[in-house]
């Protein structure tokens, strides 16, 4: 009998083959998404966060100036009135781009040839740039009966309706705009929910003899609330940080009536130059963000749990 | 399983290392092409891609004439950039944008101090010009670039058909644009042609940029110089009070159709109705010459001074400056750079072409616009500029100012039950933090 004796190089190639198979080689392919992380996500971000407590005057020194901006931000009747117009946007545009997201995948759901046709041109409005989406929407919105919408109600004998430029209206036109872009993505997560929904059980359903509503209701929704779990909280991530849609249609007026979250940080970034004031008012949409989504993950796992 | 996360730790380690390493080699050097060369500057204008091109020839010319190389960055969103640049600290050698950023762009410290002395050509340029270069603490901080004042556009062929003539007086000018807007100017028909062109959105301070003749014209002032070196804000006189109520009762809240629709949300990009051909008045810049003369057409439209309101017929005047971005270390070739750009020369190269043209009332007093141009409308901007325009103050930063001053016309413009006199005084208070947070409050 010949006793084994590890060499110490031995010992070291196979540490460094545990090392190189199970460790490095994962970590490697991870490294491209990790750097471009780090360099356009987290570190901006870190910054952002940074510059939030500080005078920012790059050239001349920052100023330390610890929780002014955040109070600054946060008394400004602008900002206030701001998030009332982000959360009525937000949750208005939110869920009724889910609930039409959710009618279409109803309607578009099968095998067909012509239905994958018919996808792809519901879903390209989430593939438009958004501010390309919203020129057009600027030209269907135009205030005389030559526009596209006003020419509709013509014919009814109604309008023309001021859809931008009357401040009652005008954040309620920038909505329907984003229910029409963001509709077909929550349509494509959806309709993934719907193709693993058991077949058996609506075959069972139709057995009992269930209505449209009953077999909604106690099929489909429970067997889809994982993808739904997903588009809520992506629509609540954009319901909140929604900026683009505003900015090309209406540039957060009429009298600010459309001012957004967003909107009101780039203004104070940009145009009045106040970058610890717009950094301060990001980070706080970063906080409530990351507050509603731990919230919403929250709920969803108690309600995995039961 | 312990083991094996502890035995990832190291490898964990090594990669975060090596990303640490490699953001910190990409952070470093200034990331522009040529930062390090000596004999190339990096050069910034806030064009689109048709004035872009007169800059490319201006600069090829520089090139040949100095062997000084220009490494040229047209900006759309210049602002949005040039704060992005100053964040880490590596600015554009030399930017050339709007006078009335001055003052933000020195009170950020992003600009190295100028001795007019230094720039070869100096002289030419007048005394008031190189005034409007000075600021707050008594130092320039730009070269006088270009200059231009507002002039009223007006469709001539619709005055011909109406039988009227070009609006001298405000009260003119509100007749012609509701006959532009009821009398059927273009024979169509239809009642689908408006008076006047106004870009009245609070985006980017739009509508007091549009607005800042009408107040001047009515004897208003935003905010008004002491002698002393610190302001007061003054939106709350009589003057600005009668102004405002004027411009809202009459342009935005009396009969439709004296001015465009969708006008309370519109920046100038999307106030195209003059060149569409269904708005009969623009009170703008001369750089939409070029633009009109192909559509609607040089033969349809004529450019006249702005009419006249209560207090004379002042209009907003203002232009490019060339500024140099602090520390860059390059003060001989940014010199070279200026004196070519002011020149006869290089004004001339500006002025000219098939593009839209940069310089637009030469700073270089040995020229003349209409001359060089032949084209006796730009004798009528000049003449705008020289006798009858004022700028926004350059010294204070006016970014806030302006946008402030925009958001409340904005707002009195859309809502026409408001009391203006109240509203005016609400923006007074603003305008008085505004100037608190520069400590130029008087």
């Amino acid at each position: 009998m010949t006793a084994t004796v590890t060499t110490p190089a031995a010992r070291r190639g196979r540490v460094f083959g545990v090392l190189g198979k199970k460790a490095v080689v994962p970590w490697l392919f991870l490294a491209p998404g990790l750097l471009l992380a780090l360099v356009f996500k987290f570190w901006p971000m870190a910054k952002g966060i940074w510059l939030s407590f500080f005078d920012v005057r790059p050239f001349l020194g920052d100023q330390w100036i610890g929780l002014d901006n955040y109070t600054r931000v946060l008394t400004d009747h602008r900002f206030q009135d701001a998030i009332g117009h982000t959360l009525v946007l937000g949750i208005g545009q939110s869920l009724g781009a889910i609930l039409l997201g959710f009618v279409l995948a109803l309607l578009l759901e099968g095998q067909a040839r012509s239905l994958k046709i018919i996808r792809t041109a519901v879903f390209l409005p989430a593939v438009t740039a958004t501010a390309v989406v919203g020129e057009l929407w600027r030209l269907m919105y135009y205030p005389t009966s030559d526009g596209l919408l006003n020419s509709g109600l013509h014919l009814l004998g109604l309008g023309p309706v001021q859809f931008l430029d009357n401040p009652d209206i005008a954040l309620y036109s920038t909505m329907a705009m984003g229910i029409w872009i963001w509709a077909p993505y929550n349509m494509v997560i959806l309709l993934a929910g719907l193709a693993g929904v058991d077949r058996s059980l609506y075959e069972a359903a139709a057995m009992d003899g269930v209505s449209l509503w009953q077999r909604l209701r106690h099929v489909t929704l429970p067997a889809i609330r994982p993808a739904l779990m997903i588009v809520l909280t992506l629509a609540t991530i954009r319901g909140l940080r929604v900026f683009t849609e505003v900015y090309v249609l209406t540039g957060g007026g009429p009298a600010g009536s459309t001012d957004v979250w967003m909107t009101r940080a780039y203004t104070l970034g940009f145009t009045r130059n106040d970058i610890g004031g717009a950094s301060a008012a990001s980070v706080v949409l970063l906080c409530v963000t990351l507050l509603l989504t731990v919230t919403v993950n929250h709920l969803r796992k108690r309600g995995e749990a039961r | 399983m312990r083991d094996r996360r502890r035995s990832r730790r190291p490898a964990a380690l090594l990669v975060a290392a090596a990303l640490a390493f490699g953001t910190a080699a990409c952070g470093s050097g200034s990331g522009s092409a040529g930062g390090d060369d000596p004999n190339t500057l990096e050069v910034w204008t806030r064009s689109n891609p048709d004035s872009a091109a007169t800059y490319e020839r201006v600069f090829a010319a520089f090139t040949n004439k100095t062997g000084i190389k220009i490494d040229y960055q047209p900006v759309i969103n210049f602002d949005q950039q040039l704060q992005s640049r100053a964040s880490t600290k590596d600015l554009p050698d030399a930017m050339i944008n709007d006078t009335a950023l001055m003052g933000s762009y020195q009170g950020q410290g992003l600009l190295k101090p100028i001795a007019p002395a230094s720039i070869a050509g100096h002289d030419r340029i007048t005394d008031k010009t190189w005034s409007s270069t000075v600021g707050i603490d008594g130092k320039h901080y730009g070269i006088p670039y270009s200059r231009q004042a507002q002039t009223l556009m007006i469709r001539k062929d619709w005055l011909h058909k109406l039988g009227l003539q070009a609006p001298t007086t405000w009260q003119d000018m509100l007749s012609v644009a509701k006959a532009f807007a009821t009398d059927d100017p273009d024979g169509d028909g239809k009642a689908d042609t408006y008076g006047m062109v106004v870009p009245g959105s609070a985006q980017n301070g739009y509508a007091a940029w549009w607005g800042a003749s009408f107040l001047w014209q009515g004897g208003a002032q935003i905010i008004e110089p002491d002698g002393k070196g610190t302001y007061r804000p003054a939106m709350d006189s009589t003057a600005a009070v009668n102004t405002v109520t004027w411009m809202k009762d009459n342009l935005f809240c009396g009969d439709n159709a004296v001015t465009q629709p969708g006008a309370l949300t519109a920046v100038t990009s999307t106030a195209t109705n003059f060149q569409d051909g269904n708005a009969g008045m623009y009170m703008t810049g001369p750089y939409n010459i070029a633009t009109f003369d192909t559509t609607p057409g040089k033969d349809k439209y004529e450019v006249v001074p702005a009419p006249a309101g209560p207090a004379g017929g002042d209009v907003l005047a203002d232009g490019e400056n060339i500024y140099f971005g602090a520390r860059t270390g390059k003060a001989k070739q940014e010199q070279a750079l200026a004196a070519f750009l002011i020149s006869a020369e290089g004004q001339k190269l500006a002025m000219t072409g098939e593009n839209q043209p940069v310089v637009r009332i030469p700073v270089n007093a040995t020229l003349d616009a209409a001359k060089v141009r032949a084209d006796a409308r730009w004798s009528v901007v000049q003449k705008a500029y020289e006798d009858a325009s004022q700028q926004f103050p350059n010294a204070p930063d006016f970014a806030p100012i302006k946008q402030d001053t925009a958001d409340a016309l904005n707002s009195i413009f859309t809502y026409c039950g408001g009391d203006v006199r109240s509203q005016l005084a609400e923006l007074n208070e603003t305008l008085a933090g505004d100037l608190k947070d520069q400590d130029l409050l008087k």
